[in-house]
C-alpha cells in the first residue's frame, strides 16, 4: 500500500449539512419547483371504485376541450406492463414477477387506480378534461379484509387467487418446547394501515432533451426506474434519463415508480415538457402504504425467563397489487422472533390481495409490524415471571455467533443488553402523576432491523471521486438524497480521506446519465453501500496522488500524508496539492477514480413462490428447517442488522384514555456515527414517525373507499404531539459500512409503538393489542367504555 | 387558478351593497377557513369582498357588556386585558383554536359566521348569552347567540348580511370554564364544553349554563345538566350527576375521528371537569 493510512479526521464530527441551509432558506429546487418553456400540465384520471369492470372509456369529449394536448389510455401505452419486483434491481429475482398495468385495461382493483392521463396547457384545463373523460364502470364485488380474501369462495382480486405469498420457518420442536415451558403467553395483535405521510407529494417534469433522450426530473428514491420507463416506451434503456431531486421525504413511498412512467409517456407522445404534481388527496388516496398485519403469537418461557419457543402467525394485506409485498413479508418472517435467541420457532406468514389500496415498501419494511408483536409478548413474559423489563431482554438477547431462526449466523457484535440498560436508566427519576385520574408508567422495546439488500440480490454501488486542477474535489454518485444527509455524508468521507476542507468539495448525485449508478436509497443501504464505494474510490485516488507526490519528492509514499490541501512528507517538506495534480497530468496518472462496492452476496435459501396474475399457482415456501444444510445456502438473508432499544415514560388519563409521552429515549448501535447530527436526526425522525404509527395514524377505509385523504383526517404527529426524544448513539464499530457504520435510516421507527403499549400496560394494567392506540381504544382496554371498537 | 373578482370596500355600507348586488359573493375576513376552501375547490365564489379594511376590530367595554368587533383577531381575544377580566371564558376558549398562525389572522366574526360545529367560539358565545349585531341590505338587527347557529356551516345570517359585532355580557358573580379534547392539540375538538356557574350566598347554584360543541350540528345547551345543578349545592356528587344527566341526553354521531359512544363518554368527563373548575372559580372569585 502506498501512502500513510488515511486519518478520518472528519468522521464523527457534527458537520452542518450543506443542504440544510438551502432547505431552510427555500433555495433548493424540489421536483415541483421546476418549470420549462412550453411546459404542459398533466393529471391522472383515477378509478373512483375499488373493484369494477371498465365497460367503456371515451375521451372524445375531453380531448376536444380547450387546451387539451393529449389524453392517453391503456391502448396508447406501447408496453402497458410495469414490473414492480425489486426496484433498481440488476439481477433476476427468481420467479418473483410482480407487475401491473401502467393504465388499467378492463378492470380496476382499487380506488384511485390510474385509468387515463391528460396533458393540457394549464393545470385547470387538464383537471377539467380529466373530469370529462367518460368511463362506464360496472362495480364488482370486492374483498376488503384478509380474512375474507383468504376464505374459500371469496371474490378473486386476481385470477390466480388471493393468496399472494407465503413463507414458513420451522426450527426445532415448538410443540414440545411449549409443552415444557413454565409460562405460555398467547397474544393477538393488529397493526394499522399507514401512509408515508411525507410533506412533498409525488412530482416531476419530463422533456425530450436536445439529444433525443427522454429526461425526467423527479423526486425519487430510485433513479434506476429509467429502465422501467424505457421498457414501457419500448426504447433502449440508454434513451431514458432520470434526474433525482432532493427528496422531501421518501420513507419507501418513492421507491416504487410514482410519476416517472406517466411523465415519460406524455413527453414521448407530445414532444413537449410535461409536469405532474400529485395533490395531497391524490397522494394519500393512491400511493402504496404500509401493510396492516394481524399477528398471532404463542410464546413459551422457562422460569428464569428464557424464551424456549415462539410460534408466530402473520397475515398481511397487500391491497390490489403485489409490489414488494412478498419481500416485505420475508423481512417479517425473518425477524418475527425479535432480537432474541430462540431455539424453537415456527413462523407462518401470508400476504393476501384485497381491493384496498396497494401496500409496499415503507421505512422498516416488514421488520416493523412484528416488533409490536414480539415486544408486547416479551413484556408479558417478564410480567408473568416477575422479571424486570431490562432483565428479561438481557437474558434472551442475541449474541455474536448465535443463529437466527432462519439459519443466519449473527457475525457482528450485538449491543442489545447495553442499549436496553442505558435507555431504561436514562429515563431518570419517575414522574409523579399530576392528578388522581392520571397514571404514569414506563415501557421498553427492542428491535432488530436488517440493513442492506437481501444477499441474493447481489447488491452493488459505485462512486466517482476526482480532483479538479485547483485541488477542489468532486464526488459523483447516483445515490438519491431523501433528506437523511446521504450526499453530505459522502462528502465527509471523501474529504476526510483526501485531506480537503469540506468547503472545497462538490457532490453530484442522483442522475442516471451523469453519475455512476449506486442503487436505491432504501433498505438503510445508502451510507453502507455508497459510503463504502466512495471510501474505496477516495482511498484509491489517494494512493494514485501520493504515488506521484512520492516520485516528485523522491521518498516512499508511506512517508507522505495528504492534509489541508497539501502533501506533507515526514521530513517536513510539503508540496501544494495543485502542483501534485499538475504532476499527475504530466505523469499520465488520472486525478479521479471510479470504484464499485459489492455487498457480500449469498445464494437464495429457498425460492420464492408468488401468486397473482399469470403466475404459477402458489405453493408455500419453507425458508428454514432445522439447522441450515450444507450446500443448501447458509441461511444468510441479510448482510447485517442494526439493534436498538427504546424506553418511554407515558401518562394515561384513565377518564379519557388519552396517552401523553413524558419522556422518550432511543438507543441504537450505529456502528460508527459518520455525522452524529445526521444520526440523531434519523433517530428522532424515526421515533416521531413510529409514535404516529403507535398513537395517531390510520388509513380508514369503507369497503375500499378511503376516508382519510387529507391531513385533516389522516393525522400525522404535529409539533404538539412530539415529546423531546433523547437519542443515545452507541458505536461498536462493527457495522459493514464505512468505518464500521451500520444503517440507521429505518431502525428507529420499529420500537415506539411497542414501547408505548408496554408503558400503558405498566401504568394501567391494560394491554393494547391494536394500533393506533387512540384514547378511545385505551379506554376500551381499560374497560371504561362499552360498544364496538371504532 | 380559477379567476374571481376581488374588492376591498372601506365601509360596511359598501360591503353590504356588494354582497347584495352579486350572487355568490363571499366575504373574506382572516381567510383561515375560506382560503383552504378555495384551495380545495370546495368554494368557488365569483366575487371576494375583503372586509379587512372595515373599522370592526375594536374591543370596547360598555355598561355591563364587552363589545367585540367582527374583525377582532383570535390572538387579540386571547390577550386583551378587558376580555381576560370581563369575559375570561372567551380568552380560555380561543386559546384552543388552531395554532398561533391561525390565531394571528383568524377573526371572531369569521369563526362565528363560518359556524363549524366543532369550533370553540360559538360554544362560548352561547354559554355567555351573547348578542350578535348584523347589518344587511334591509338594515341592522340583533340576533341572540342561542338562535344564531342553525346547522353545520349554517347561521341565521342572510346572504347579504354582515356580522359586525358581538355584545358579550360581562361575567359577574359566576365562574366559567372551557374544556375540550382533540385528537391532536390544535385540532378541532372531538368534544368541547363551556360551563358558567353562579353560586348564591347560601352556597347554592343560582344559575348554570352548560354548552357542548362537536356533538351536533350546532352548539348544544344541556338543560338536564343545568336543571340538575340549579338550586343545589355544587358538591362533587351533584356535579357528577349533572354531567351524567347531560350525557344521557346526547346522541353524538360516529365519524373518522371517534365513535359516538366515545364522544358521549368524553362529554360527561369534560362536563364534570368544566363544572368543577367553574364552580371553584365561582367560589373563589370576589363577587364584582
Ligand atoms: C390549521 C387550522 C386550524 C384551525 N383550528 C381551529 C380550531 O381548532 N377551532 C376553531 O374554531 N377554528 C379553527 N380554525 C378556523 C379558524 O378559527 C378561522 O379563523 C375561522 O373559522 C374563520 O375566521 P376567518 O376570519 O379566518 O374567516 P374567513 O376564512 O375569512 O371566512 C370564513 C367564512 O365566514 C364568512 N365571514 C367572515 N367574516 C364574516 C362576517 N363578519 N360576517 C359574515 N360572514 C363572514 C366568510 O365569507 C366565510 O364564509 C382553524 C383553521 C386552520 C387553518
Amino acid at each position: 500500500m502506498s501512502g500513510a493510512p488515511d486519518r478520518p479526521d472528519l468522521i464523527g464530527q457534527r458537520i452542518p449539512r450543506h443542504d440544510a441551509r438551502d432547505k431552510v432558506t427555500a433555495t433548493i429546487a424540489y421536483a415541483a419547483d421546476w418549470a420549462m418553456p412550453g411546459m404542459l400540465h398533466a393529471v391522472v384520471v383515477r378509478s373512483p371504485y375499488p373493484s369494477a369492470q371498465i365497460r367503456r372509456l371515451d375521451a372524445a369529449r375531453a380531448s376536444a376541450m380547450p387546451g387539451v394536448v393529449a389524453i392517453l389510455t391503456a391502448k396508447d401505452v406501447p408496453h402497458n406492463t410495469l414490473a414492480t419486483d425489486v426496484p433498481g434491481q440488476t439481477t433476476t429475482v427468481g420467479p418473483l414477477r410482480a407487475h401491473l398495468h401502467v393504465l388499467a385495461e378492463d378492470r380496476v382493483r382499487y380506488q384511485g387506480e390510474p385509468v387515463a392521463l391528460v396533458a393540457a396547457e394549464t393545470l385547470e384545463q387538464a383537471r377539467a378534461a380529466a373530469e370529462a373523460v367518460e368511463v362506464d364502470y360496472e362495480p364488482l364485488p370486492g374483498v376488503f379484509d384478509t380474512a375474507t380474501a383468504l376464505a374459500p369462495g371469496a371474490p378473486r382480486v386476481h385470477e390466480a387467487g388471493n393468496l399472494l405469498a407465503e413463507w414458513r420457518i420451522a426450527r426445532g420442536d415448538v410443540a414440545a418446547a411449549l409443552a415444557g415451558a413454565a409460562v405460555v403467553i398467547d397474544g393477538e395483535y393488529e397493526t394499522s394501515f399507514v401512509d408515508s405521510g411525507y410533506i412533498e407529494p409525488e412530482a416531476g417534469v419530463a422533456w425530450i432533451d436536445g439529444d433525443g433522450v427522454v429526461t425526467i426530473r423527479l423526486a425519487t428514491q430510485v433513479i434506476e426506474h429509467y429502465r422501467d420507463v424505457a421498457e414501457v416506451l419500448g426504447v433502449p434503456q440508454n434513451r431514458v434519463r432520470v434526474i433525482g431531486t432532493y427528496v422531501g421525504g421518501g420513507f419507501g413511498g418513492k421507491e416504487d415508480v410514482t410519476v416517472e412512467v406517466y411523465l415519460g409517456l406524455l413527453a414521448w407522445k407530445t414532444r413537449r415538457p410535461v409536469k405532474m404534481v400529485w395533490t395531497r388527496q391524490e397522494s394519500l388516496l393512491s400511493r402504496a402504504k404500509r401493510h396492516p398485519y394481524r399477528l398471532r403469537y404463542r410464546t413459551g418461557a422457562s422460569r428464569s425467563g428464557e424464551i424456549v419457543a415462539q410460534q408466530v402467525e402473520i397475515v398481511g394485506d397487500s391491497g390490489a397489487y403485489a409490489y414488494l409485498s412478498a419481500l416485505v413479508l420475508l423481512y417479517s418472517t425473518v425477524t418475527a422472533a425479535g432480537p432474541y435467541r430462540v431455539p424453537n420457532v415456527a413462523v407462518h406468514a401470508r400476504v393476501a390481495y384485497t381491493n384496498n389500496p396497494p401496500t409496499s415498501a415503507m421505512r422498516g419494511f416488514g421488520a416493523m409490524q412484528v416488533v409490536f408483536g414480539y415486544e408486547s409478548q416479551m413484556d408479558r413474559v417478564g410480567a408473568a415471571l416477575g422479571l424486570d423489563p431490562v432483565h428479561v431482554r438481557e437474558v434472551n438477547a442475541l449474541r455474536r455467533g448465535d443463529t437466527l431462526p432462519v439459519g443466519q449466523v449473527i457475525e457482528t457484535h450485538v449491543a442489545l443488553p447495553v442499549l436496553a440498560r442505558r435507555a431504561w436508566d436514562s429515563l431518570g427519576e419517575p414522574t409523579p402523576p399530576r392528578a388522581p385520574h392520571v397514571r404514569v408508567g414506563r415501557g421498553l422495546a427492542c428491535n432488530l432491523q436488517p440493513y442492506g439488500r437481501i444477499v441474493w440480490l447481489h447488491d452493488w454501488s459505485s462512486a466517482w471521486v476526482g480532483f479538479e486542477m485547483d485541488g477542489s474535489l468532486v464526488v459523483r454518485c447516483g445515490a438519491p438524497d431523501v433528506g437523511g444527509g446521504q450526499a453530505s455524508s459522502l462528502c465527509q468521507i471523501a474529504a476526510g480521506v483526501l485531506g480537503v476542507p469540506l468547503a472545497r468539495v462538490s457532490v453530484h448525485i442522483s442522475d442516471s446519465a451523469l453519475t455512476p449508478l449506486s442503487g436505491t436509497t432504501t433498505a438503510s443501504r445508502q451510507l453502507y453501500m455508497s459510503g463504502n464505494a466512495t471510501l474505496k474510490a477516495a482511498r484509491e485516488l489517494r494512493e494514485q496522488v501520493l504515488g506521484v507526490a512520492a516520485s516528485m519528492l523522491g521518498v516512499a509514499a508511506i512517508e507522505l500524508d495528504l492534509v489541508e490541501g497539501e502533501v506533507r512528507a515526514r521530513d517536513g517538506r510539503t508540496l501544494a496539492l495543485k502542483d501534485v495534480l499538475a504532476g499527475c497530468a504530466r505523469a499520465s496518472v488520472p486525478r479521479s477514480r471510479l470504484a464499485v462496492y459489492h455487498a457480500p452476496a449469498g445464494e437464495p435459501i429457498g425460492f420464492m413462490k408468488v401468486g397473482g396474475p399469470d403466475m404459477a399457482p402458489h405453493t408455500p415456501q419453507t425458508l428454514a428447517h432445522g439447522p441450515a444444510e450444507p450446500g443448501r445456502g447458509s441461511g444468510k438473508v441479510f448482510p447485517d442488522y442494526t439493534f436498538g432499544a427504546h424506553a418511554a415514560e407515558v401518562e394515561v388519563d384513565t377518564e379519557t384514555g388519552v396517552v401523553r409521552i413524558l419522556k422518550y429515549v432511543a438507543a441504537h448501535d450505529v456502528g460508527r456515527a459518520i455525522n452524529p447530527t445526521s444520526v440523531e436526526g434519523q433517530i428522532q425522525g424515526g421515533v416521531v414517525q413510529g409514535l404516529g404509527y403507535g398513537l395517531l395514524e390510520e388509513v380508514l377505509l369503507d369497503e375500499g373507499v378511503n376516508q382519510t385523504t387529507s391531513f385533516a383526517s389522516y393525522l400525522i404527529p404535529a409539533a404538539g404531539d412530539v415529546p423531546d426524544v433523547q437519542p443515545i448513539v452507541c458505536e461498536s464499530g462493527e457495522g459493514l459500512g464505512p468505518y464500521g457504520a451500520r444503517g440507521i435510516g429505518e431502525p428507529p421507527i420499529g420500537p415506539p409503538a411497542a414501547a408505548i403499549a408496554n408503558a400503558i400496560a405498566a401504568a394501567t394494567g391494560a394491554r393494547l393489542a391494536r394500533l393506533p392506540m387512540t384514547g378511545e381504544r385505551v379506554l376500551r382496554a381499560l374497560g371504561a367504555l362499552d360498544g364496538k371498537d371504532g | 387558478m380559477i379567476p374571481f373578482e376581488y374588492h376591498a370596500p372601506a365601509t360596511v355600507g359598501d360591503a353590504v351593497a356588494m354582497l347584495a348586488a352579486r350572487d355568490g359573493a363571499k366575504l373574506l375576513a382572516g381567510g383561515q377557513s375560506l382560503v383552504p376552501a378555495l384551495t380545495y375547490r370546495l368554494a368557488r365564489p365569483g366575487v371576494l369582498v375583503d372586509i379587512n379594511a372595515l373599522p370592526l376590530a375594536d374591543v370596547v367595554r360598555t355598561n355591563g357588556h364587552v363589545r367585540l368587533g367582527a374583525l377582532v383577531r383570535h390572538h387579540v381575544l386571547e390577550e386583551s386585558p378587558d376580555v381576560r377580566r370581563w369575559c375570561p371564558l372567551l380568552a380560555e376558549a380561543v386559546a384552543y383554536v388552531g395554532n398561533a398562525r391561525v390565531r394571528t389572522l383568524g377573526t371572531l366574526g369569521g369563526s362565528l359566521a363560518h359556524a363549524d360545529p366543532a369550533a370553540e367560539l360559538p360554544v362560548a358565545m352561547v354559554a355567555l348569552d351573547a348578542r350578535f349585531a348584523a347589518v344587511g341590505a334591509a338594515g341592522s338587527r340583533e340576533i341572540p347567540a342561542g338562535e344564531f347557529f342553525r346547522a353545520p356551516l349554517t347561521t341565521a345570517l342572510a346572504a347579504d348580511e354582515i356580522l359586525t359585532a358581538v355584545d358579550v355580557p360581562v361575567t359577574r358573580g359566576a365562574g366559567t370554564a372551557f374544556v375540550e379534547l382533540a385528537r391532536r392539540p390544535g385540532d378541532f375538538p372531538l368534544v368541547s364544553v363551556a360551563a358558567v356557574v353562579a353560586v348564591d350566598r347560601a352556597g347554592r347554584v343560582a344559575d348554570a349554563r352548560v354548552v357542548f360543541g362537536g356533538l351536533a350540528g350546532a352548539p348544544q345547551r344541556s338543560a338536564p345538566a343545568e336543571d340538575a345543578l340549579r338550586g343545589h349545592e355544587p358538591t362533587p356528587e351533584r356535579i357528577a350527576a349533572a354531567a351524567h344527566a347531560a350525557r344521557r341526553a346526547l346522541r353524538p354521531e360516529t365519524d373518522v375521528f371517534a365513535s359516538g359512544a366515545y364522544r358521549a363518554h368524553l362529554a360527561e368527563v369534560l362536563a364534570r371537569r368544566a363544572l368543577r373548575t367553574a364552580t371553584n372559580r365561582a367560589l373563589t372569585v370576589e363577587v364584582r
